[in-house]
């Protein structure tokens, strides 16, 4: 137990040598499960009321408790100064996981070692007493984190400075606006020197000036051969920050490797289980007088999802049925990245489009976009039938995705249309 | 508990913190701030007093010196399990958010409360002056005395802090408790009161009993302290100091679940 919670060295196995000098994985989780007591509300705590009303009814035994399963089975090794993102939908166990590697919470089966000091950052202003001054909750703060008082007094300027709290530094904590909050939190946490740094979905409380100096503070942890394990949604944040990506799902790791792969296969997911969700037996509305029956790309590419250049076309055909003749509907048509972002939105109304009418009872309408100039992503197209009027009848049907593969290194949403100067006579 | 000891020790700068802020937390945005530390006790003394003194007139010399000696230990004792109660249970906020050393928290509550007998003792001497109740040499038990006090109320405080985290009736338990401990401890009478078949028991059933009688013995009777029943109660609070550590040990994997 003192092993464990000082985290010393020695009763770990070693993973590999660098040289003569041997480097212990930070992050070893082998086969680690976490089963909760589930809390059916009132019977949360044993009380020795329940406990008696139990033993006059003559069971001598505790009834089975019902337990949740919350991780099953985490293989995870993490290296000396890996940056790893994770990544994972809401309840799927990233959180326990985090608070299994920082100690708070021991696995029901299977071990977690760590190799060095650990800060978290699991939520805002852990043990910051209300009442006192920020400079005093810096100070015992850092303490639990586990300096001794003569570092904390000697980084002491280091912190409020970082903290940019000025001269609320000395005002009682309960007055702090949560970003205050947040600001000195994240402070203390990365300046009690950890040699591991947990962070949960914490840097979005930050305005942009403090994320930005974050980020920072946490670039030059990386640089300096530390360890960063990152829970967040930002998916962008761990495509181009993370050098690994742990996708966790159900609590398993689904997923480890390079970010990209990792998030791109995630987005994957979600979509895919969007799409059915509102894909479903058309039960969208009965009585849409008219109805989608698909949404197609044309397209000469025969891999799934379509792959595509910035410069190829993009065509989209709906076909749908209509039930009586019906007049002023129109078809809607969402161009959106996967990760929600609209990039372009239009409707037969907008354009104007000289629909058939009254509609045929079935038939096709197409969209073609020249040149489609997007960057590298995965995107979706969404179609749907509303009335002039605005009324919406098919819920937004996901219809279909695909990528862009762009050869380039060029970022941004949209490639424009463009073009170098190049000036050839720069010596007269 | 030896495990248990080292531990506390290796987070003494921890203890030492969370200690003072308490200590400062207590009487923050009140208006007296740290005198409330002479006045609790002092106020409670006067309460006492008026009943014996006045209505009950009892026929201890120096009545309010005698009450004192025993009240202020034994407040030390009380507050640190009655709060010692609520110390793990209380702290969510602790044990979930960062790796904590529960061990700290029970410990801290005790050290709080030792603290806070500590500097009320100058009051009970000076009370003692005016009595013309002068200390003797018959102090020098008094570091032994507070010690096996210390490992006795530790001991308890920690049993309850980690039963209290699953069984949260214990708190409301505690408190009731106390107050029936109290009045079975020879605080406010002499031991000597006590009907002779009857104080054997009271001796050997309430480790209270000795450590107060103690207090009494070397502040107010001027003379050594009967050794053995000390020497037992020594024993019986490593003992229970050992037990608590094994209760806690065993049960603290799953604080930071139930708090």
């Amino acid at each position: 137990m003192l092993l464990k919670y000082f985290n010393s060295a020695g009763k770990n196995s070693p993973s590999w040598y660098d040289g003569r000098v041997l480097i212990l994985d930070a992050i070893v989780i082998s086969n680690a499960t976490k089963q909760f007591r589930k809390s059916t509300t009132p019977k949360h705590y044993t009380t020795f009321k329940s406990e008696l009303v139990r033993w006059i009814r003559g069971e001598r035994r505790p009834a089975p408790e019902m337990r949740i399963e919350v991780l099953r089975g985490i293989n995870l090794t993490v290296r000396q100064g890996a940056t790893v993102g994770i990544i994972g939908r809401n309840g799927a166990g990233k959180s326990t996981l985090l608070k299994m590697i920082t100690g708070i919470y021991s696995p029901t089966s299977g071990t977690v070692t760590v190799n060095g000091r650990i800060s978290a950052l699991l939520d805002l202003g852990a043990g910051f007493h209300p009442d006192f001054s920020g400079r005093e909750n810096i100070l015992i703060n850092s303490i639990i984190l586990g300096m001794s008082r003569g570092e904390v007094r000697a980084r002491m300027e280091e912190i409020i400075s970082f903290s940019e709290l000025g001269d609320f530094i000395d005002e009682p904590v309960r007055t702090y606006s949560s970003g205050m909050y947040m600001r000195l939190a994240f402070s203390v946490a990365t300046h009690v020197d950890p040699d591991i740094l947990l962070i949960d979905e914490i840097l979005a409380v930050g305005d942009e000036h403090f994320s930005h100096k974050s980020r920072d503070k946490m670039d030059e942890f990386k640089k300096s051969g530390k360890t960063l394990v990152l829970v967040t949604h930002d998916l962008g944040t761990v495509e181009r920050w993370c050098e690994e990506a742990a996708w966790i799902d159900e609590g398993k790791i689904r997923m480890f490797g390079q970010p990209s792969t990792v998030v791109a296969e995630y987005r994957r997911a979600v979509a895919l289980e969007e799409g059915r969700l509102s894909n479903g037996p058309l039960a969208s509305n009965p009585t849409a007088p008219v109805r989608i029956e698909r949404v197609e790309l044309l397209s000469d590419s025969s891999s799934q999802p379509v792959v595509l250049t910035p410069e190829d076309p993009l065509q989209v055909r709906i076909t749908f049925s209509s039930l009586d003749r019906s007049t002023n509907i129109g078809f809607r048509i969402k161009l959106a990245r996967s990760d929600g972002l609209t990039i372009y939105e239009t409707t037969t109304f907008a354009d104007p489009v000289p629909l058939v009418t009254p509609l045929p009872s079935r038939g096709t309408v197409q969209l073609q976009i020249d040149r489609l100039g997007l960057t590298s992503g995965d995107y979706q197209v969404c179609a749907s039938v509303e009335a002039r009027n605005g009324q919406s009848f098919d819920p937004g049907t996901l219809a279909c995705t695909f990528r862009v593969a762009s050869a380039g290194a060029d970022r941004g949403i949209v490639t424009l249309p463009h073009r170098w100067l190049v000036d050839r006579h720069t010596d007269e | 508990m030896i495990r248990n000891i080292t531990e506390l020790y290796y987070y003494r700068a921890l203890l030492w913190s969370l200690t003072q802020r308490e200590l400062k937390a207590r009487y923050r945005a009140s208006l007296l701030g740290f005198l409330w530390t002479f006045l609790n006790p002092t106020l409670q003394m006067l309460t006492y007093g008026l009943v014996f003194n006045v209505v009950l007139r009892q026929q201890i010399r120096h009545f309010l010196f005698f009450q004192f000696v025993g009240l202020l230990p034994w407040i030390f004792f009380s507050a640190s399990v009655t709060g010692g109660a609520t110390a793990i249970s209380d702290r969510r906020d602790l044990l979930t958010k960062v790796r904590f050393p529960p061990q700290v928290l029970p410990a801290t509550v005790v050290a709080t409360n030792l603290a806070n007998y500590l500097l009320s003792l100058p009051l009970m001497l000076a009370l003692g002056i005016l009595y013309r109740e002068w200390p003797t040499w018959h102090a020098i038990m008094f570091p032994v005395i507070l010690l096996i006090q210390v490992l006795f109320t530790l001991g308890t405080a920690y049993i309850v802090s980690a039963i209290n985290v699953a069984f949260r009736d214990l708190q409301h338990i505690v408190s009731n408790l106390m107050t029936l401990w109290f009045f079975l401890t020879p605080v406010l009478y002499e031991l000597s009161a006590i009907p002779e078949r009857y104080r054997k028991l009271m001796i050997w059933l309430n480790p209270m009993t000795p450590l107060i009688a103690s207090y009494q013995s070397i502040f107010y009777h001027h003379q050594l302290p009967a050794l053995r029943p000390l020497a037992y109660v020594a024993a019986i609070s490593t003992l229970l100091l050992w037990l608590a550590s094994q209760v806690f040990q065993q049960r603290r994997e799953e604080f930071a679940e139930l708090v």
